[in-house]
């Protein structure tokens, strides 16, 4: 097997920049971990999740999607070419990993688009085994766990009671990228480490029958108090993928924008009559959970939410999708679901 | 009986970028109200002309926009029977439709399309259509009236009912009175109380209350209603007294969209998406989706 | 902090009916999040330590929570002034509002605005900018304006847009926030560079003469964007140059919305 010691995964990013990797892995910054791209002297932090997930890199923030040229009244399009940039997400986790199921099928069912699809197969995943997790974790209770393999292209392991890493490939592309790294990762034994415990925190069948029958309830005035409608837990989710169209142009050019979006915010469904058929945040957050435990279950067989647990790690006004959850969970249990 | 999902893909080439539009140039512009437009729009040329015609249906709608201002979405107002140009009729409501509207006959503004679901015309050969509109909602259905009126012959009796707030707001005057005209079309049009001028000579009323009174049969008949929220709350209870099925009424839900392809999630509502499994429903099927988030 | 007598008085309001609906905090594994008590008995469950930095009073600006008026706020002397301001602002009618009064040490008691406006004054009139804040404050200004530019362009490249800094502060409350105005584009929604120094800066901006200095914003901040820096540096400019502090009068004109004779006009040259 393919072995590294746990500190040296800087030499391992170094050497897959130098075979023509871009590497995005959890850098430290001013206290904060994110996943962003490493440069030489940037510090790889494992032992936290990022506040960030690899969704950033398959579908960024911002990206132009279309480009003009524009003289007075007329316009010409120019070409705009997805980023195919050979890249690898290094150390990410599994529960970004899991995440790719729905991005795949969101952005391909039915119509291709090629802004995520160029990213996500220049992208090799290779997610790290999670040795720990917090109170925010729920991965076990979406059907995930902390060494899932679901979409990853190799594995990092943690071995020898994280003294080392053990790299193993898994498809391809993570052949390709054991190629790659060289010497920086070689033949040896080691133990892995056994994963993170993470507690099952409520049953999801249950959840998602509730929701099934529960549109109406009192329960989300209650659930939605807290949510005061920013897109931060949007953002930093690896499922969520809404997103917003919006031009911006000076005088001889204009670009079509694709940006995040999120449906916690207040315009999201704003019509141009005036009408709004989300007008308050309860209605707004009830979409949210509806939408990854009830719709796109319904719709696509698989969950919208993979338990990472960023949105409530992240929330300033205390917003947690797994409390949420255990309270229906707990709802659904008081009263059967055909009297609520 | 559901409409037909027509799941085709557009005319996105493979590789190509889903996002990019044509250029379509306006070839006639015409004002309905003081601020709304029709336009008619001929494609760049004969390639995507053909691809367009071979997808679309009734029902379907389109992304229509101006680079610099965004893209901004309505129905497409005319029928496939009619294959030389494509019209949109739109309100000027903000900064893409302003625009859009500031354009002249002879230049361009960019279509993507045709996306969503359609009528099922082909299902209601030989059946009696009832259309019920109201405003800047006749657009919609004017689509299939004309692919109807056009292959008159294999559809039974057509009765549209239209009206607005007032005689100004009233949209395809010239067409309501070629439409008026016709023997083979019974048009009833009417407007708020409060809405007629002294030459007006329809009816006065609220369309649920016009459509009490005109009381179509629902016997081998379809009802298509599109209008403001108010007046299809109010029309809906009207048709179900008058005996028609919520499965033989349609309806097109005129949602916030953005992509019109299914992933930018602001069309969603429950399971579904108004750009992919709609715009068209029947009564029956926006009955199952959360009311509350329509 | 004698928070049984904050327990107390929350458990009274909602008994007698003075108050629908008290907004405080509850624990939650360690950590301190908001809590929306309605019923008497729950007040047993407010807490409150130094780790609560929402401020309670942006669930105000929520329409959903309109009809629990009158509300009850457990306020720290910050929060305190953002209800003052509010209600100098016409966000919110004086006999809507009782605050539960939190101190840097003590519960204050139960107080309606009238009197969490006199204990500012009172006891608080002196509230110094957050020391750590005006010591970056400090360094910053001896930097170059390059090098300042150079700062503030990498802590802006961290924003991503996400709006919990406007979500967070109770004085953002515009239904159509200066962002999602587009006849004109204000503001570039890219989250790039010149959006990035726009929003913040605007922001900023739009709340000088308005910031209570409650740090809600920048703890809300999943980037950890220094946010208070700007806030604080506008805050005290304000002061120097107006001689106003936001939310001590609930009768104060708003500061860069008026004017007076007197103002100072150096600066006309």
């Amino acid at each position: 097997m393919k072995v590294l010691d746990a500190d040296k995964l800087t030499d391992l990013a170094a050497a897959l920049a130098r075979a023509g990797y871009r590497v995005v892995a959890p850098i430290e910054d001013s206290g904060v971990v994110r996943l962003a791209e490493w440069t030489e002297g940037a510090t790889i932090r494992t032992d936290v999740i990022p506040v960030n997930s690899a969704k950033d890199f398959l579908f960024p923030r911002s990206e132009v999607i279309g480009r003009w040229d524009l003289d007075g009244a007329d316009f010409s399009p120019r070409d705009v070419q997805p980023d195919a940039t050979k890249t690898v997400l290094l150390a990410v986790r599994p529960c970004d990993a899991a995440a790719l199921a729905l991005l795949d099928t969101i952005f391909n069912w039915d119509y291709k688009d090629d802004f995520y699809n160029a990213r996500r197969r220049a992208a090799t995943v290779v997610p790290m085994v999670c040795t720990a997790a917090d109170e925010q974790c729920f991965c076990t209770s979406v059907g995930g766990a902390p060494d899932a393999t679901a979409n990853a292209d190799a594995m990092l392991r943690s071995a020898d009671g994280g003294a080392k890493f053990i790299l193993e490939p898994l498809t391809d592309k993570g052949n390709a990228l054991l190629d790659a790294a060289g010497d920086a990762a070689r033949e040896g034994e080691a133990a892995a480490d056994p994963p993170a415990e993470v507690p099952h925190r409520f049953d999801v069948d249950a959840v998602t029958e509730w929701l099934s029958e529960n549109f109406e309830s009192a329960l989300w005035t209650t659930l939605s108090l807290g949510c005061l409608g920013c897109g931060a837990c949007a953002y930093a989710c690896p499922t969520c993928h809404c997103f917003d169209m919006q031009d911006e142009a000076t005088r001889t050019q204009s670009v079509r924008l694709k940006n995040w979006d999120s449906c916690g915010f207040g315009l999201f469904t704003q019509h141009a009559g005036g009408h709004n058929p989300r007008p308050d945040q309860t209605a707004r957050w009830r979409q949210r959970v509806m939408h990854k435990f009830s719709y796109i279950p319904e719709r696509f067989q698989l969950l919208g939410c993979t338990g990472c647990g960023r949105c409530a790690r992240l929330c300033g006004a205390g917003m947690s999708m797994s409390e949420v959850c255990r309270r229906i969970a707990d709802e659904s249990k008081k009263a059967p679901a055909h009297e609520s | 009986m559901s409409p037909d999902i027509d799941q085709a893909a557009t005319v996105q080439q493979p590789g190509g970028n889903l996002y990019a539009p044509m250029t379509m140039t306006i070839a006639e512009a015409r004002d309905e109200t003081y601020d709304t437009r029709t336009l008619r729009l001929e494609f760049p040329g004969e390639q995507e002309r053909a691809a367009f015609f071979a997808k679309y249906r009734v029902g379907m709608f389109g992304l229509y926009g101006v680079p610099g201002a965004g893209e901004s979405v309505f129905c497409i107002a005319s029928p496939p029977t009619r294959d030389r140009y494509i019209e949109c009729t739109f309100r000027r409501a903000g900064r893409v439709t302003a625009a859009i509207q500031d354009r002249e006959v002879g230049q361009t503004i960019t279509f993507r399309g045709p996306y969503g679901n359609c009528f099922p015309i082909e299902e209601w050969k030989g059946r009696n259509i009832v259309f019920i509109a109201g405003g800047i909602a006749l657009p919609p259905l004017r689509s299939v009236i004309w692919n109807v009126l056009d292959r008159r012959d294999e559809f039974a009796d057509v009765t549209i009912l239209y009206g607005a707030r007032t005689v100004a707001d009233l949209v395809y005057k010239d067409e309501l009175a070629d439409w008026q005209k016709r023997d083979d079309v019974n048009l009833i049009t009417t407007v708020d109380p409060g809405g007629e001028t002294e030459d007006w000579k329809g009816k006065i009323g609220f369309v649920p209350t016009v459509l009490e009174q005109t009381a179509p049969t629902p016997k081998n008949a379809v009802a298509l209603v599109c209008g403001p929220p108010i007046m299809i709350k109010f029309s809906l209870p009207i048709l179900k007294t008058l005996g028609f099925a919520p499965a033989d009424t349609y309806t097109t839900l005129e949602n916030r969209m953005k992509c019109g392809v299914g992933k930018c999630g602001r069309c969603n509502v429950g399971s579904l998406y108004v750009c992919k499994d709609g715009p068209v429903f029947t009564i029956e099927q926006v009955r199952k989706l959360p009311q509350d988030d329509l | 902090m004698d928070l049984d007598r904050l327990r107390q008085d929350a458990a009274a309001v909602l008994k007698d009916g003075r108050a629908k609906m008290v907004i405080g905090f509850r624990d939650r594994a360690g950590d301190c999040v908001p809590a929306f008590i309605t019923d008497a008995e729950q007040a047993a469950e407010l807490v409150y330590d130094e780790t609560c930095l929402v401020n309670p009073a942006a669930y105000l600006k929520k329409i959903e929570l309109k009809r629990f008026r009158p509300v009850a706020v457990v306020a720290r002397p910050a929060v305190m002034r953002s209800l003052v301001l509010l209600a100098a602002e016409a966000q919110i009618a004086a006999d809507d509002v009782l605050i539960l009064a939190v101190g840097d040490q003590e519960y204050h008691g139960l107080m309606d605005l009238a009197g969490a406006a006199a204990l500012l004054n009172e006891q608080y009139a002196e509230m110094p900018h957050d020391p750590e804040v005006m010591k970056r404050l400090e360094e910053l200004s001896g930097l170059t304006p390059e090098e300042r530019a150079a700062f503030w362009t990498e802590q802006f490249a961290k924003c991503t847009r996400c709006y919990a800094c406007r979500a967070a502060c109770p004085m953002c409350y515009c239904t159509r926030c200066i962002v999602e105005k587009n006849v004109p584009q204000w503001i570039s929604t890219a989250a790039a560079r010149h959006g990035n120094y726009a929003w913040n800066v605007i922001r900023a901006f739009h709340l000088a003469g308005r910031c209570t200095e409650c740090g809600a914003c920048e703890a809300a901040c999943p980037q950890g964007i220094p946010l208070m820096l700007l806030n604080v540096s506008l805050a005290r400019d304000v002061e120097d140059e107006f001689g106003v502090k936001a939310g001590y009068d609930a009768e104060a004109e708003p500061v860069i919305g008026s004017w007076n004779a007197d103002d100072n006009e150096d600066f006309i040259r």
